[in-house]
């Protein structure tokens, strides 16, 4: 009975010194003593986290940054949107910005940008700021964080040991086929794959091939796609012939492509530059090791021409709930994040690269002993496109990567027409939820 | 004949009712207005974050029911509470009057099989995920098989519906018991003297002395067999080619609802999935009055 009487007490006085800690703090000038932080990347947190805090030595306002899994984040943020429970800021992303933008959940940036001196929007990448920036009244809703890459993967010990020689800049898609053929063939007693591609790897994947033989998964103004025209069948039919060299699609379905590279089991995948600092803390890092992404000799000439390698590229936005609190603190804390400065401090570290031009050299240091400079060589010496999006991106997205997408030719890679039927039925599946938005 | 209450009476009425009051709030927001709402949504296209719905009478309805995935997912739900309701009754119930009896180490066991129900149903999911593995899974290679568990549309059901008996066995188990041990001790002694044999016990007292209990499980175990979600979405990844054939109804509305934004067609799809189990719960009402045993 005492103990109970004690522990009441104690939950009572926990929750005056919680209240207390509310209205106390303000060093900065900002009424709000903690920022609810929102992100959906692990291997990030410890980096922002370090950024967040220099902010709070100035600002004397805490930064709580939470980790939310990237399906949950938006079931998550969704119902906070419709009920006004948001986090304080949190990023934004090309999959559902325009959704968030037009109804208005995101604070309006544009006065604050204007008075900021840390924030010109003419330095980052323009599709990253087109994006956050609303078609019709042209208002900024997100501020660039950073800007991501995609480059192949590969691990020098199967390489070695099957004696197949590694990747090179010269690399066409056939090469790696070639490549990846012949470690297939010679792993097949150990269970060992040349290559390993899922259907669900398509901004790091397959995308990058279509656009390499000339089409579009959507069209730039957003309203169509070219997958179903020759061009995309021709870049498909490059995939189905790599796919039939590659780990079969039932074992990356259960096991996962990053799982199968890590545990030795493929020799090539493709990967983002987001995911660079899972690879180089794993197990086996010294063996990894990054080319540029191969590109399609599509005109036939021999060379690396325009537009013949490309790789997709996004960018997230930091954004504050439209509600937040302290919209002050809120833009303060972006600003930080997005000033060059921040942007920096985010590339040494090696979060990830920036959101603003020019400031993602320190990044290529930022791994000691793994060279991934391929994820910026690949801006001069290849082509970025954006990585395509619409209005309700998921819907289409989801349903290519299932059955009566391209899930049947990815079961049975040795079936050419079925690739070319999947192509005709993506072109419909992407129209009718385009026209469906 | 209607008497009217004492002072003392409505007083006590007026404290009963002020008791009760919590609980009938939280009933009331937590289950009944999200009914209603659910109800009233399904006849909408729904718009962005709940804002500026559009009435479009029964189309969400008439979608679905052209649309095979959800007769699909209808039939994958019930094969599931095929496996799961029979398999987790029967195994509890034999278990239950093992460790009803007097021996040493009942409470051990009794813990063991109760653990998965304490278990995080994700973490379960995970754990059976790698023991189904094909080329890596536990069970593959202690057998030295190559069986596709999990990624085979025509067994695939039958993989996640044996994770949901084991992790129902120790819940049934428990109830199991305590209906057992209601059971009056001069029943089986009076069988004894007439010379019934332990199986004859069993089938004689124990199964319909327990069949309250029984029925409960059911019941209960039907419902929520019908409503199943997490096992499918952990355990099968998103380009699982055995997803279509085993993918719940609960799956496609989280599919539909918050996957693609479309609340409308999720909310009729629940809609159709309540008076589903509303038409099966009325139907066991009547098979309750018939076949269970009441003192």
């Amino acid at each position: 009975m005492k103990m109970r009487k004690i522990t009441a007490l104690l939950l009572a006085s926990t929750m005056v010194v919680g209240g207390c800690s509310i209205v106390s703090a303000e060093d900065g000038g900002f009424s709000a003593s903690e920022l609810q932080v929102n992100i959906w990347d692990n291997n990030q947190l410890a980096g922002l986290q370090e950024i967040a805090d220099a902010w709070t030595e100035t600002s004397g306002v805490k930064v709580n940054i939470n980790v939310v899994t990237w399906d949950n984040y938006w079931t998550l943020l969704e119902a906070g949107a419709s009920g006004g429970e948001m986090p304080d800021v949190f990023w934004m992303h090309s999959n559902v910005a325009q959704m968030y933008m037009e109804n208005d959940l995101l604070l309006n940036l544009d006065e604050y940008i204007e008075n900021d001196d840390a924030i010109d929007l003419a330095n980052y990448y323009e599709g990253i700021v087109d994006l956050y920036t609303r078609a019709d009244n042209g208002v900024h809703y997100a501020i660039p964080k950073d800007h991501d890459t995609i480059a192949l993967l590969y691990n020098k010990a199967i390489f070695d040991k099957y004696g197949v020689e590694y990747p090179t800049d010269d690399w066409t898609w056939e090469d790696l086929y070639e490549a990846a053929k012949a470690i297939t063939e010679a792993g097949a007693d150990d269970g060992v794959y040349g290559m390993a591609m899922n259907t669900s790897n398509n901004q790091d994947g397959w995308y990058n091939i279509v656009y390499d033989y000339g089409a579009e998964v959507i069209t730039e103004d957003h309203k169509g796609t070219t997958i179903g025209s020759d061009e995309g069948k021709a870049g498909m039919e490059m995939v189905r012939k790599i796919l039939t060299v590659s780990a079969p699609q039932t074992v990356v379905a259960e096991t996962g492509t990053d799982s199968l590279f890590q545990s030795g089991l493929t020799a090539m995948i493709t990967q983002g530059s987001w995911m660079i600092n899972s690879f180089y803390t794993s197990a086996n890092a010294a063996d990894y090791a990054w080319a540029m992404l191969p590109y399609a000799d599509a005109n036939g000439n021999g060379s690396c021409d325009e537009g013949e390698r490309q790789s997709a590229y996004n960018g997230l936005g930091w954004a504050a709930a439209y509600n937040t609190e302290d919209p002050d603190a809120a833009y303060s804390l972006i600003s930080f994040f997005c000033s060059e400065e921040g942007q920096k401090m985010q590339s040494e570290l090696g979060v990830t690269m920036a959101g603003m031009k020019d400031a993602s050299e320190a990044f290529t240091n930022a791994f000691d002993g793994m060279d991934v400079s391929a994820f910026t060589r690949i801006e001069e010496e290849g082509t970025l496109y954006f990585r395509p999006y619409t209005r309700n991106t998921t819907v289409w997205e989801d349903a290519l990567q299932q059955a009566g997408g391209f899930l049947d030719p990815w079961q049975n890679p040795e079936d050419a027409d079925l690739m070319a039927t999947a192509c005709d039925n993506a072109q419909k599946i992407i129209e009718d939820a385009i026209a469906a938005e | 004949m209607k008497r009217k209450m004492s002072k003392a009476q409505k007083d006590e009425a007026k404290w009963a009712y002020l008791f009760v009051t919590p609980t009938i709030l939280g009933l009331l927001i937590l289950n009944f207005y999200p009914i209603f709402n659910t109800i009233y949504q399904s006849f909408f296209k729904t718009g962005d974050f709940g804002r500026g719905n559009i009435f479009n009478g029964v189309a969400n309805y008439t979608k679905l029911m052209s649309d095979g995935a959800i007769w699909q997912a209808f039939w994958n739900t019930i094969k599931y509470a095929i496996i799961e309701v029979p398999f987790g009754v029967v195994i509890a119930l034999i278990l239950a009057v093992f460790l009803n009896k007097k021996l040493a180490g009942t409470s051990v066991y009794r813990t063991i099989f109760f653990l998965p129900m304490v278990c995080a149903p994700a973490a379960v999911a995970m754990v059976w995920k790698w023991l189904y593995n094909t080329q890596f899974g536990l069970i593959n290679n202690i057998f030295h098989t190559k069986i596709e568990w999990i990624s085979n549309p025509s067994i695939a059901w039958i993989s996640i519906g044996i994770i949901g008996v084991w992790s129902i066995i120790g819940y049934n188990m428990v109830l199991f018991i305590s209906g057992l041990q209601e059971i009056p001790g001069d029943y089986y002694e009076a069988a004894m003297i007439d010379g019934a044999t332990g199986i004859k016990q069993f089938f004689y007292i124990t199964i319909p002395l327990l069949s309250p209990t029984t029925f409960f499980i059911v019941q209960t175990r039907l419902i929520g067999a019908l409503t199943v979600f997490d096992l499918m979405f952990m355990v099968m990844d998103k380009t699982n080619r055995a997803l279509n054939k085993v993918q719940s109804v609960v799956y496609l509305f989280y599919q539909y609802s918050f996957t693609n934004g479309d609340k409308g067609t999720g909310a009729a799809l629940v809609v159709m999935l309540l008076i589903f189990i509303m038409i099966l719960t009325v139907i066991l009402q009547q098979i309750e009055k018939k076949y269970v045993y009441h003192n």
